[in-house]
């Protein structure tokens, strides 16, 4: 099983049409909710007049921030983010009002009759201007976090460096653009419960939040994962589900919330703008001796995963390199422009673009390799990472090298104006140097089978299928003894968040566990010698036995406060892409046209899966290195926010590494952002081998590469 | 969320045009591709009349040295028509380039004519065609140049009690031609710029130039002066320089520096060259 190409378990329903995504859902005398945004980026709300709305043909309620009955903030970090904007809006898009009417068409009309008074604030439009300025987005200053690796001396680095080369580079914001937008529904049960099902990554920290903001006990809210379209880390943070739990707690029906594009756009969370001061040194031989890196953030005015980024992003800043003195520096700036949050890789694909264009630069200057300085270089066993971390096992980095070494070596340009570029990475699995256990049970049912209760939120990646995997190799049971019951945080314990590629690698584990206590119980019992699963339940109700639970946290330290020294992560993956593109040097138009992808995976539970991950991850990674480029007040949607179609694709080959993870299930880690972090960089690196030009801001759209070329052409014309 | 309206479907071209001339605030649905975007951006209209069944202005027939291509012609109809491809090759070019398979099986080229985005793919093409436009209402049918139909970007000479049913061009038999464009991604995108180019060459020497330049002024651009200056000229690297530094003189006169020409200009002189180039 593990290790097999199994279909997933949902496909053939998926293709059936036959999952129910929230937007579908029906109900009796059905509310539909809207949210009023602000259209400001920064004021004070001096009056707010609802009576014209509320007097709308079919308008139920309308709720403003004065209504909310517990906590009035909520936040995935800290609870810092208003729910709705009371006295103050910080971003244009920021919730104030929440719109309730009998029909979707009511509620978007009442819309225009609201009438709010702003007074307008200085906008803080980027970190910079945040750390000088006298206007405080928040009370205690515009600086959310500082987080700092240190190792070894790097000024001595330098000083023993032969080549140092210093570089600036630059990152926008973008959109996940998960096909399908925000949406859910919310209704009272028979128990009185406030029920939310809504398209989400992550069901317990919902129904926390909610207990929180409706003053009510976490027991008096259920919610569930209604079939998602996709996250991307935008389904992270709360999205309808507060709004859709106040709604039905004031008008006591069922109601639906179901965000436009245009919504989406303005109301999610964002990509971090990262700019990052890179300054690398290195022996003649390649051998890199120190990295000083500078990163400023735009975290937007609400912390949602700001710190994480900024944490994350120091951690990984020399890339999957071992280097002796490091000095990281990154801070994470408040501003008045959008919520940056959670987004495939919190960060690291930014950091992935700077080291791998730096270590290309070292490697131009030295007449090296790109994959011989990488060779060198590379994170293998008994490597020290920036923060001092000793990696023993699961070290799979240089065997990614090798698996594209072949192709590296026999690359042919098929035009002068072709190229060739590798990007690495390595990814911490897992969050960030804290707890994020993962739980799961497995229970003997009446009608003898054995259910597996998950609280993973599948989000289109696979994870049931994953689960499914783990579970039948563990159990030695065929699939028809068992089902599996999901996403409901009435029937299964706290996962925490499909994110930080971290399900596959911690609720494997989980999985793996319970299998393994039940395992050994059905072997007592006689299962594997012939005893139905029936009578084996029979008995173990009498004995009080019918669940077995699995625990899985990954063993990580605390970071030390000044140099960040600890093990963040249990584990780490890593990968290689090494990319040929055809760049047209008349009108800046690069086309990427092969992509061979090596990955450590640990160990691959569905090969097929862990190979859709990579494509899906090159697709995004085009997106990030030529032209997602979300411009606050001028990106409305996706007729005028380019993200890669089909045509845009190039050819994949995908190569798995198999460095087995002590700690993860059957030697699993993960692959969902890995999967895109060193895409974007082997593209820019690509266009440099191409047309010899060194892009330093992403996205690197057709303009910004045909001035590139242009300013290349007009600096060749001056010298003599 | 759609405005209310109400709609009604003729079967012929005088049903339409009639219920045209009696009701107001009546737009036409000619595939929808650009008017549900707008109606959805909350443009409403009390009626809409949707011709798509109205067939004999779906025809695409040859006429000698012109070709009649009825209005409610498809993108995709276009860019696989037969007659279409031998004597106006940039045009099936231009329309296989429209948005994506969807738009270009619901998108008609009346219907982009009379939207008048200056991006519209199909009006360089158009341009070099020499195409007029037919208008055809209950009191009469008027026809005029393509040139002189769009008034502006968005705005055309269109009347509400007008239908446009044919487009009229010049067939290029024997001419090299075709349509270039630049984009920002490889497929369903506008227009970053455009040429369309249909050329005639005899022994070295230019016969017949005809260019057309979209996106770079507020309408496409055919830069008469200068194709007229290329007769008879021979065809090498001094006549190609001056004749595009002409046009992008011409360019600049037209539309002003504007912040993009940093990038088009330099894009428009690689790609003309190229073109002129063969």
């Amino acid at each position: 099983m593990v290790g097999s190409n199994r279909k997933r378990i949902d496909v053939i329903d998926k293709v059936l049409g036959k999952p129910v995504f929230a937007g579908d859902m029906k109900a009796d005398r059905l509310l539909f909710a809207v949210v009023y945004r602000s259209p400001r980026p920064h004021a004070w709300i001096k009056s707010i007049d609802v009576s014209e709305a509320l007097a709308q043909p079919g308008i139920v309620k309308v709720i403003t921030g004065e209504d909310i009955p517990g906590k009035k903030q909520f936040g995935v970090i800290k609870k810092d983010q208003p729910c709705l904007a009371e006295g103050r809006v910080r971003y244009v898009g920021e919730p104030i009002l929440l719109i309730v009417g009998e029909t979707e068409n009511a509620a978007r009309k009442a819309m225009s009759s609201v009438k709010i008074h702003f007074e307008d604030i200085e906008a803080i439009r980027d970190p910079f201007t945040a750390e000088k300025s006298g206007t405080l987005i928040h009370e205690d200053g515009n600086l959310l976090g500082h987080r700092k690796v240190i190792k070894g001396n790097v000024e001595r680095g330098f000083a023993e460096s032969d080549v140092i080369v210093e570089h600036t580079y630059s990152t926008t914001w973008l959109d996940h653009g998960f096909m399908e937008t925000e949406a859910g529904v919310g209704y009272l049960d028979d128990a009185g419960r406030i029920v939310v099902v809504s398209s989400t990554q992550n069901i317990h920290y919902k129904m926390k939040e909610i207990s929180r903001v409706l003053g009510i006990s976490e027991d008096m809210v259920r919610v569930i994962q209604s079939t998602t379209g996709g996250g991307f880390g935008g389904k992270l943070d709360v999205t309808v589900e507060l709004f859709l739990a106040l709604a039905v707690y004031y008008t006591k029906r069922p109601v639906m919330m179901r965000f436009t594009r245009e919504e989406s756009f303005v109301s999610n969370t964002k990509r971090h703008p990262l700019y990052i001061e890179y300054k690398t040194g290195a022996k003649k031989d390649g051998s890199i001796q120190a990295v000083k890196v500078t990163i400023i953030g735009d975290t937007g005015p609400y912390i949602s995963y700001g710190e994480t980024v900024c944490l994350r992003v120091a951690v990984h800043s020399t890339g999957p390199y071992e280097v002796p003195n490091v000095h990281a520096d990154s801070r994470m700036f408040y501003t008045n422009n959008p919520v940056c949050g959670a987004m495939r890789g919190f960060g690291v694909p930014q950091l992935a673009f700077a080291h791998e264009s730096q270590m290309d630069a070292v490697a131009r200057i030295l007449n090296m390799d790109p994959l011989d300085i990488r060779l060198k270089n590379g994170l293998r066993k008994g490597s020290s990472t920036a923060t001092s971390q000793i990696l023993h096992d699961s070290v799979g980095f240089i065997d990614t090298l090798k698996k594209i070494e072949p192709f590296w070596r026999e690359r042919k340009k098929s035009s002068h104006t072709s190229g060739f570029g590798i990007g690495c990475m390595f990814y911490g699995c897992g969050n960030t140097a804290i707890s994020n256990p993962a739980k799961c049970h497995l229970r003997l049912t009446d009608d003898g089978k054995i259910a597996l209760h998950s609280g993973v939120c599948e989000i289109g990646q696979g994870s049931d299928t994953i689960l499914w995997q783990i579970l039948l190799e563990t159990l030695k049971i065929d699939e028809k003894n068992v089902v599996l019951v999901r996403g409901d945080t009435d029937t299964s314990s706290d996962v925490g968040s499909t994110s930080a590629s971290r399900q596959t690698y911690i609720s494997g584990k989980a999985v793996y566990e319970a299998a393994r206590k039940l395992n050994r119980y059905l072997d007592e019992k006689g299962y594997y010698r012939g005893r139905s699963l029936g009578d084996i339940y029979e008995e173990a109700r009498t004995e009080n036995n019918v669940i077995f639970d699995g625990y899985f946290d990954p063993p990580t330290t605390q970071l030390d406060m000044e140099t960040s020294e600890g093990a963040p992560y249990a584990t780490y993956a890593f990968a290689t892409h090494m990319t040929e593109v055809e760049v047209d040097d008349k009108t800046g138009v690069c086309l990427v046209k092969r992509v061979h992808a090596a990955h450590d995976v640990g160990k691959a539970v569905n090969p097929r899966l862990v190979k859709g991950q990579v494509y899906g991850g090159v697709a995004m990674g085009i997106g990030l290195a030529l032209m997602e480029e979300f411009i606050p007040g001028k990106s409305e949607s996706l007729d005028n926010y380019y993200m890669p179609t089909s045509m845009d694709m190039p050819e994949i080959e995908v190569f798995i590494v198999e460095d087995e993870e002590p700690t993860g299930p059957f030697g699993a880690k993960g692959v969902g952002e890995p999967a895109l972090i060193p895409q974007a960089a082997s593209i820019i690196n690509g266009i440099q081998d191409a047309v010899g030009v060194k892009p330093s801001q992403l996205p690197c759209h057709i303009e910004r590469l045909k001035k590139l070329i242009e300013d290349k052409k007009s600096e060749r014309r001056q010298e003599p | 969320m759609l405005p209310d309206f109400a709609s009604v479907i003729p079967e012929s071209k005088e049903d339409a045009l009639a219920y045209l001339s009696s009701l107001k605030s009546a737009k036409i649905f000619a595939g929808g591709t650009d008017l549900l975007v707008k109606m959805r951006r909350g443009e409403s209209y009390s009626h809409i009349v949707d011709i798509t069944r109205i067939r004999d202005i779906k025809v695409i027939s040859d006429h000698g040295e012109t070709i009649n291509i009825g209005a409610l012609s498809t993108h995709y109809e276009i860019s696989v028509n037969q007659i279409i491809s031998e004597k106006a090759l940039s045009l099936a070019q231009a329309c296989g380039w429209v948005g994506s398979p969807a738009i270009r099986n619901m998108g008609t080229i009346g219907g982009n004519l009379v939207n008048a985005s200056p991006a519209a793919d199909s009006l360089a093409p158009l341009l070099i065609h020499d195409a007029d436009v037919v208008l055809e209402s209950k009191d009469g049918t008027r026809r005029m140049r393509l040139e002189d139909f769009i008034l502006a970007p968005y705005k055309t000479d269109i009347q509400p009690h007008e239908i446009l049913t044919f487009i009229t061009i010049k067939g290029l038999p024997g001419y090299r031609e075709g349509y270039k464009r630049v984009t920002k991604r490889a497929a369903w995108a506008i227009s970053r710029l455009s040429i369309a180019w249909a050329i005639q060459e005899k022994g070295g020497f230019y016969k017949d130039v005809k260019l057309a330049i979209g996106s770079c002024t507020p309408m496409p651009f055919r830069p008469r002066k200068v194709e007229d200056s290329l007769k008879d000229r021979a065809k090498d690297e001094k006549t190609i320089q001056v004749a595009v530094g002409e046009i992008i003189d011409e360019i600049i006169k037209v539309s002003g520096m504007r912040p993009s020409f940093v990038y088009k200009i330099p894009v428009v002189k690689a790609l003309l060259e190229d073109i002129l180039k063969g």
